[in-house]
């Protein structure tokens, strides 16, 4: 399953967010420098999780094991390591968009992201952002979004800072990581690169076999830059370039007869230019991605088939300061341009134009709101307007209040048009309304929120073997189906220091009922509950942490069979860490993880055991 | 679920000396004991291949009756069953896996996991089981040792083999063409493993020996969206020469299913059922039943089976469980809808 590796500040999530968050405060000259500024700027009244550093290293292993233990996301593996999609609020695999900087990776020929198909380990922050972004992060954005962000900082006195971090463990697992850093007032450069492999032949729990055809690699390189010209204009650039390779494992009762193979390659570029002054801001971005799968039905056959898309895009932004009453217009104008094809698909241009509106307003730093609408103009189809709005009120003590609302959408992807004799040129988007409202409260000890939420979903894009009454039989997508879902999640953190005893607490809970409308009947691969939590306690060198998750059951059919669900589970891992060196400019430390560590047999795709009981051992070095 | 076999034993011989002196409409037949009525088998989609089972008189049925027994899942995709004398042999394609079954108990006997490439269907005779299979480049017959489950040895045949049937020491192999397209009927020698290659339309998939010995096959011709449509037709293939005498259909019609009952042949354009007397030379124009599917768009007709003046037919779903739909063939009316497995396909009378 995952290992992670060691952290340094052993502290979880909110602990370390909130040490960031005081020395950012306290340590003015340091400068962090994002690239997604919407992110931060216009999610009045939508709740954001973060993942620092520190918790993506902990489960360095997998980015889907990250997600299930650390958010409110539900993730179905295909076995541990294979296909892996998302579900968010209990909407579909298309309807989590992947933002990587402020730009929407999702994939144009299937809509979504493969939650193992990227790592993350070099990545600085990851921020789960619940609820609709179609306004700033286009197609996809509707039960939530995943955001993947690199930092840049400036600092007075120019510093270099290497991390190493290596990590072994059960199934012949190896991770390893290297990040470089160098800062100065002017420049800021950054370099990682990270390598990760596994054999991946885990035991199937409650069989005599082990998982097989399971095996993968990757490699990952990122690069960024940042250069400031003057207190008012700044150069940013974003590289990054992954390349990796998998078997498909096969499932029971004979999973050794698989023998499929998979590649992916993604390469994102992003420049981005800004020019601030008191009331007017400009930024310009430019952005150039590419992906390509290749999927090889036979490992010992050099016959594959696959898919290729390059993007092309350009925004400008322009940002109007209105001093008098605290409010800020801005407008974002973008332009993209998509070529896709696949082995059946011959190479499509999909061309977006879309301009979005927002007005913020902090009225006497009690209530912060954000007005927002999109419309957006597509080549291959129309596209409704989208909105929003999302309200954050401080209330009373440290109480407050928060609500959204907005209209999302997805669009059809190339192969819901396209696939050959089964594509449907007549689809419409999908679009989702949606509420939220919550109640927070936030201390020096304790944060805590509890929300609800809506959504309603229509025209949602389903394949069914008689989606096209010409072609009896034939499988194709069409505007199917009706769905509301609704419900209620609650976040909780608490950390505490007892005379150098540290303990740091958090959870999530969220209770989800998606329906269909027309059958009545629940989702199928929604779990009712979904739970998860972390504790960390640390003394001195020390630091031991635990990870829970409960799944509920999920129904498997759409009419609710109860003769194909997929059983609740319980999963927890334990680990900790020994700091060898504690000093300001060199830290060493080793740690230990144990994976699964009653050894339950759990699934989340059925007939996939994941992984029995596993360990591994991890070293992380910064100087 | 397992039943102790003493108890099953006592039950199949009580029943055996029961059922002459019963006239009571309503058998209780014991679950674990599938003998005496339907097998409905199918692929699964997400979920499991299974099959389901319907007694003779309609009145009972139970779904997912191996995983009941024998406590695990199929897998997908469940393509077809064969049966000898007292066993039953399911075949999952994507799992490149054939059970061995009690054909009445269902219980476990035996599991052949190599040498298999996307095996379909299978055929025993003299104790040895011969598949056809996909393959990676090339199509195969593999034969096994039905005693042991042991291989024996590969026959290489042309692409995409499907149905199989054996007859005077030959077996004949339908060639659908897999994900693609073939027009082959393979006939190979047992003693000898001589092949030889009859063509017909393209993508034959269903075959029967008629009375007068011939060789009935289905093609379904290439579809309009492959941009390549070519014309379906039903094919008596005369075993003594290997001549072939075709009755080809009209431009843009597909049948994809036929079966045949006492002397008739019984086909499908879409959800509609056509039937013919096998020895006419060309198709009846007439449809005379019409299958009543789920809800439009949800369901397919899939799978069809006729016997005793009944016909049997699948609506099928791949996202849920399937219906079975039971027509009585001397009026056409509908006599029962039953639940079948997700994805049904196929339907065997286990007596």
């Amino acid at each position: 399953m995952k290992k992670y590796t060691l952290f340094t500040i052993f502290f979880t999530v909110t602990l370390f967010s909130f040490a960031q968050e005081k020395s950012k405060m306290s340590v003015l000259e340091e400068v962090i420098v994002l690239a997604d500024k919407k992110l931060v700027k216009n999610s009045n009244g939508y709740k954001i999780h973060r993942l620092s550093d520190s918790v993506i290293t902990r489960n360095i292993k997998s980015f889907s094991s990250l997600l299930r233990f650390n958010s409110p996301i539900y993730l179905r593996e295909y076995g541990a390591g294979g296909t892996s999609t998302a579900s968010f609020r209990g909407t579909s695999a298309s309807n989590t968009a992947v933002i990587w900087n402020g730009i929407n990776i999702n994939s144009v020929n299937n809509g979504q992201t493969g939650f193992n198909s990227l790592t993350v380990n070099l990545v600085d922050a990851i921020d789960v952002r619940s609820g609709g972004g179609s306004i700033e992060y286009g197609s996809g954005a509707i039960g939530g979004t995943v955001h993947l962000n690199d930092y840049l900082n400036f600092k007075p006195k120019e510093t270099i800072k290497h991390q190493v971090v290596a990590n072994a463990g059960s199934f012949s697992t190896y991770n390893s990581l290297y990040k470089f850093n160098l800062s100065n007032e002017k420049l800021s450069l950054k370099f990682g690169i990270s390598y990760n492999e596994s054999e991946n032949n885990y035991k199937l729990l409650g069989t005599k076999l082990k998982n097989a055809n399971g095996a993968y690699d990757n490699l990952s390189l990122n690069v960024g830059f940042a250069y400031k010209f003057s207190n008012k204009s700044q150069l940013k650039f974003y590289s990054t370039n992954y390349s990796g390779k998998r078997s498909l494992s096969g499932e029971l009762p004979n999973p050794r007869s698989a023998n499929d193979k998979y590649k992916d390659f993604n390469n994102r570029n992003l420049v981005i230019y800004n020019y601030k002054k008191e009331i007017l801001n400009h930024e310009l971005k430019l952005a150039f991605l590419t992906q390509e799968y290749q999927y090889f039905d036979n490992k010992n056959v050099e016959d594959y088939s696959f898919g290729k898309s390059k993007r092309y895009l350009i925004n400008y932004t322009l940002g109007y300061k209105i001093p008098s009453i605290k409010a800020k217009v801005t407008s974002y104008s973008e332009y993209e341009t998509i070529f896709g094809k696949t082995d059946m698909i011959q190479e499509k241009n999909r061309k977006q134009f879309s301009q979005s509106i927002i007005y913020h307003q902090n009225i006497y730093n009690k209530v912060f709101f954000d007005a927002k609408i999109r419309k957006d103009f597509n080549s291959d189809y129309n596209v409704p307007y989208s909105f929003a709005f999302g309200l954050k009120a401080n209330t009373f003590k440290n109480f407050n209040v928060r609500l959204n609302s907005s209209k999302n959408y997805r669009v059809p992807t190339y192969n819901d048009l396209y696939w050959p004799g089964q594509g449907n040129l007549n689809l419409v988007a999908e679009t989702a309304m949606q509420g939220e409202l919550g109640i927070g409260f936030k201390n020096s000890k304790i944060k805590a929120d509890l929300g609800v939420f809506y959504i309603s979903a229509k025209n949602k894009i389903v394949w069914t073997p008689n989606g096209n009454p010409d072609k009896p039989g034939v499988w194709s997508p069409i505007n199917l189906s009706n769905v509301n879902n609704k419900g209620v999640e609650f976040v909780f953190s608490y950390s505490n220091n007892f005379d150098k005893n540290f303990v740091d607490f958090n959870f999530n809970y969220s209770y989800t009922e998606a329906k269909n409308k027309r059958t009545d009947t629940f989702l199928i691969f929604v779990p009712k509950h979904l739970l998860n939590g972390n504790l960390s306690y640390s003394y001195k060198r020390f630091g031991l942490f635990f990870q829970q998750v409960f799944t509920g059951m999920t129904y498997t059919t759409e009419s609710n069979s109860k003769d194909f669900v997929i059983p609740h589970f319980f999963v927890s891992n334990i680990g900790g860490d020994f700091k060898i060196l504690k000093q300001h400019q060199k830290q060493l430390s080793i740690g230990f993880k144990v994976n699964n560590v009653f050894n339950k047999l759990y699934i989340t795709q059925p007939r996939r055991p994941m992984p029995n009981r596993n360990f591994n051992i991890n070293i992380n070095y910064k100087f | 679920m397992k039943i102790n076999k003493l108890f099953t034993l006592i039950l199949v011989l009580g029943a055996i000396i029961f059922t002459s002196c019963s006239d009571d409409n309503t058998p209780d037949l014991p679950k674990g004991d599938y003998d005496k009525g339907i097998l409905i088998s199918g692929e699964g989609s997400g979920s499991t291949g299974s099959i389901s089972y319907v007694s003779n008189d309609l009145t009972t049925n139970e779904n997912l009756i191996y995983k009941k027994v024998n406590n695990s899942e199929l897998g997908t995709f469940l393509q077809s069953i064969a049966f000898d004398d007292d066993s039953a042999y399911i075949i999952v394609d994507n799992q490149n896996t054939i059970t061995a079954v009690d054909r009445y108990s269902f219980t476990k006997k035996g599991e052949i996991t190599s040498n298999l490439e996307t095996p379909r269907y299978m055929v025993v005779s003299n104790d040895k089981g011969y598949v056809t299979n996909w393959g990676t480049t090339e199509g195969f017959v593999a034969v096994f040792d039905m005693n042991s489950y042991s291989f024996i040895k590969k026959i290489t045949i042309s692409t995409g083999p499907e149905r199989i049937l054996e007859k005077n020491g030959k077996l004949y192999v339908s060639h659908k063409g897999g994900n693609g397209s073939n027009n082959v009927i393979s006939v190979i020698d047992i003693l000898t493993d001589d092949v030889q290659e009859i063509i017909v339309n393209d993508k034959p998939d269903e075959m029967f020996f008629n009375n007068s010995g011939n060789l009935v096959v289905l093609s379904e011709g290439k579809a309009a969206w492959t941009k390549d449509e070519t014309l379906a037709s039903i094919s008596k293939i005369d075993l003594n020469d290997n001549s072939v005498t075709k009755m080809e259909f009209k431009d843009g019609e597909h049948p994809s299913l036929m079966v045949f009952d006492n002397n008739i042949i019984y086909y499908n354009l879409g959800s509609k059922v056509y039937k013919m007397n096998t020895s006419e030379t060309s198709l009846s124009s007439i449809e005379f039943l019409t299958i009543e599917l789920f809800t439009t768009g949800y369901s397919e007709f899939y799978g069809m089976e006729v016997k005793d003046n009944k016909l049997y037919a699948l609506s099928t779903r791949f996202s849920d469980l399937s219906e079975l739909k039971v027509f009585n063939l001397i009026d056409n009316s509908e006599i029962k809808t039953i639940e079948a497995p997700i994805g049904a396909s196929k339907i065997y009378f286990n007596n």
